[in-house]
């Protein structure tokens, strides 16, 4: 187990009357690609903001790489690059400028500064655009530019908001690609989506609804988390169901056509359990003609682990 | 309802409910009226004006409480030569000096003519004006009221001034033109910028670099400065060179002096700047925050007509310091250590507000 990039505790903000953050709980290793999940208005920015030290936390606190934001936040900044949602550098400067002045605020010397600014044009394919101002640029262009800034001070920790939100799919792969390059260099990511497809690609997920974190692990523990297991389906010539209740498989659907039954079963774990069960049917003279585990996407999860909160909330309007 | 009255009514609400509207439409005009009332109202300050009496004689003494009785100016000193009493005008201590000639009381006993003579400050044309009316109107009442004692005679009011013959209007306008360009333009033009940066939201990435308020509260001020300062040598070289305005004292110490407002224009507008969270309403208040210095800097009234409290009020306004010192330089050719005291005014200000706006502006997005 590594060192904590990022920690939470009880992390909560209220604006007015409205909780947008209530009680969030994160502990992020260093490494990993970590996404927070979630519909737009669950809190996602507001919790990125918080801890970047952008907002102040109504209560609770954040630490980055065990430094309290709150209190030394100067020193956060060194170790963290943050891509906003928005674009949000300056349009009347050109990409070159704008990675100069970045550069200068990091406190880097000149010549430091003009070899990591070719460095990045190179790497993010912006050389051709270096004079160009950056609001002439294509929304593509201007997020290269965007994560390309946010990574001038190579930071440990990297804090995207949204990276892919109406960007064109090679460049989302693209950004993924880069993402991945980026945690093999040891670098943290914390990235909010939602698109579900997105977040598979990450190590581990928080999904987020409402402003509290409904569910915590990694893609495939959510589902897990949200069905209870994983979903096994057959096809077999005889009738399974003793077998099935001995192992403990839970039918969740079947579906009889003479002597052939289909099954869709839900079990703890489907690589455990495919082959024995296999095994066992056959032993017991059952003809096994398909067996196969059934995935199950991040989003009939997250639809799944949200339901009864989106209700209630629904119900406690009405109320 | 038609469209029309459908686009009026919806149009007179979000002007209600938004509070920085309704403030503006509302209470601007009250409390702009409340301190034109509070300047301009019942309680009018005095000139100060010097007396030399040169006669002593009973008449003489007579004239002087008719004077006093006039109401528009106060006698605060009582000179005992005609050159002391010009000297009195010249350092700027009172704006008028009163002689009245020897033989004066002698001359009104045996009806003949004499003369009073009034030495005026033309540095400040507007004052000098109504102490002149003043004087004349007060000569006339006396007049009339002390031919039924002693019979018929008559007193020519006569008019020298310090400073030249006769200052032009472009003289006299140059430090209040000056003063708008200085004070105006710079304080609303820096007031958005920080603003502006919340709302195109590059302020979201620009605070996420490990630099304070302090770096971008002078940053703004130094780059404003270095750009506006064009400006101020601009406007200053066209009335010199171009409208030919004369400039008594030296150059240099009018270009520092204007140097001096300007930076105070632009702290005060950084202020602004910090606690503002749009744009609009950071030019709103820039906007009002100038009509206080518009009444009562004396701008368009001398300070010394105002009631007290709003002199007293006068005293935290830059604009007030910068046209003290630029007139005193200009028209009456006053160095530099001469106006000490209003340019140290100005830095204190000026350092208050920075110090101020660093401590408001804080680095987050709420």
């Amino acid at each position: 187990m590594g060192e904590l990039a990022i920690e939470t505790v009880n992390l909560t903000k209220v604006f007015g009357s409205f909780k947008a953050v209530d009680g969030v709980n994160l502990r992020i290793e260093e490494g990993v690609i970590f996404g927070l999940l979630g519909p737009n208005g669950a809190g996602k920015t507001t919790t990125i903001r918080m801890i970047l030290g952008l907002l102040k936390p109504t209560s609770g606190y954040v630490r980055v790489f065990g430094i309290d934001v709150e209190k030394r936040r100067r020193e956060v900044l060194r170790l963290t690059g943050y891509m906003p949602q928005h674009f949000s550098l300056y349009e009347d400067l050109t990409v070159e400028e704008n990675m100069r002045l970045y550069a200068s605020l990091y406190g880097m010397g000149r010549a430091e500064a003009r070899r990591r600014v070719e460095e990045l044009l190179e790497e993010f394919m912006l050389t051709e655009y270096r004079d160009r101002l950056a609001g002439k640029l294509s929304g593509g262009t201007k997020q290269r530019l965007a994560l390309a800034v946010a990574l001038l001070h190579r930071p440990r920790l990297l804090i995207v908001d949204e990276p892919t939100a109406g960007v064109d799919p090679p460049l989302r792969r693209y950004f993924w690609e880069k993402f991945r390059e980026l945690k093999e260099e040891g670098v943290t990511i914390l990235v909010t989506t939602h698109y579900m497809d997105e977040a598979e690609h990450c190590d581990r997920l928080a999904l987020m609804s409402r402003g509290r974190v409904v569910a915590e692990g990694s893609p495939l523990e959510i589902k897990r988390m949200a069905f209870g297991g994983d979903f096994l389906e057959l096809e077999v010539e005889g009738d399974p169901a003793p077998v099935l209740e001995e192992v403990g498989a839970k039918v969740v659907d079947s579906e009889v056509t003479g002597d052939f039954v289909r099954v869709r079963l839900l079990v703890p774990d489907a690589a455990d359990y495919l082959a024995p069960l296999t095994r066992e049917l056959e032993r017991r003279g059952i003809r096994v003609i398909r067996a196969y585990p059934v995935s199950v996407s991040l989003e009939d999860a997250f639809i799944k682990l949200t339901a009864p909160i989106e209700a209630e909330a629904v119900a406690g309007c009405r109320r | 309802m038609s469209a029309l009255t459908a686009l009026i009514i919806k149009d007179i609400k979000q002007l209600l409910r938004d509070p920085k509207s309704f403030f503006m439409v509302l209470m601007m005009p009250t409390m702009v009226m409340a301190m034109f009332v509070m300047g301009y109202g019942e309680t009018r300050g005095a000139v100060p004006i010097a007396v030399v009496n040169l006669d002593g004689g009973v008449v003489s003494w007579q004239l002087i409480e008719a004077l006093k009785n006039s109401g528009n100016f106060k006698i605060v000193r009582y000179a005992p030569t005609k050159e002391l009493g010009v000297e009195l005008v010249r350092r700027g201590e009172v704006y008028a000096a009163l002689i009245i000639p020897e033989g004066f009381s002698e001359c009104v006993l045996e009806g003949r003519s004499t003369q009073l003579v009034t030495v005026l400050d033309s540095a400040y044309a507007t004052v000098s004006e109504l102490v002149w009316e003043a004087v004349v109107v007060a000569v006339q009442g006396f007049l009339r009221m002390a031919a039924e004692r002693y019979g018929t005679f008559n007193i020519d009011v006569v008019k020298e001034t310090v400073y030249g013959p006769k200052v032009s209007s472009v003289d006299l306008f140059t430090s209040v033109v000056m003063g708008v360009l200085l004070h105006l333009v710079p304080m609303s033009l820096i007031a958005v910028s920080i603003s502006r940066e919340r709302e195109r939201r590059t302020f979201e990435q620009l605070i996420m670099t490990p630099i304070s308020s302090g770096h971008i509260v002078l940053g703004k001020l130094l780059a404003y400065s270095i750009v506006t300062v064009s400006d101020m040598l601009i406007t200053l070289g066209i009335a010199v060179a171009i409208l030919g305005v004369r400039v008594r004292g030296s150059l240099i110490d009018l270009t520092l002096v204007s140097l001096l407002l300007l930076i105070c224009s632009l702290s005060l507008g950084l202020l602004i700047s910090a606690v503002s969270r749009n744009q609009l309403q950071a030019y709103q208040t820039a906007i009002f925050l100038f009509i206080p210095s518009l009444l009562f800097s004396g701008f368009m009234t001398p300070v010394e007509l105002l009631s007290p409290a709003a002199r007293a009020f006068s005293k935290v306004l830059p604009l007030y310091y910068f046209l003290k010192a630029f007139k005193n330089i200009q028209l009456r050719g006053w160095g530099l250590g001469d106006v000490a005291w209003d340019c140290a005014a100005l830095v204190v200000e000026a350092v208050a507000f920075l110090v101020a706006a660093v401590k408001v502006l804080r680095l987050r997005v709420e």
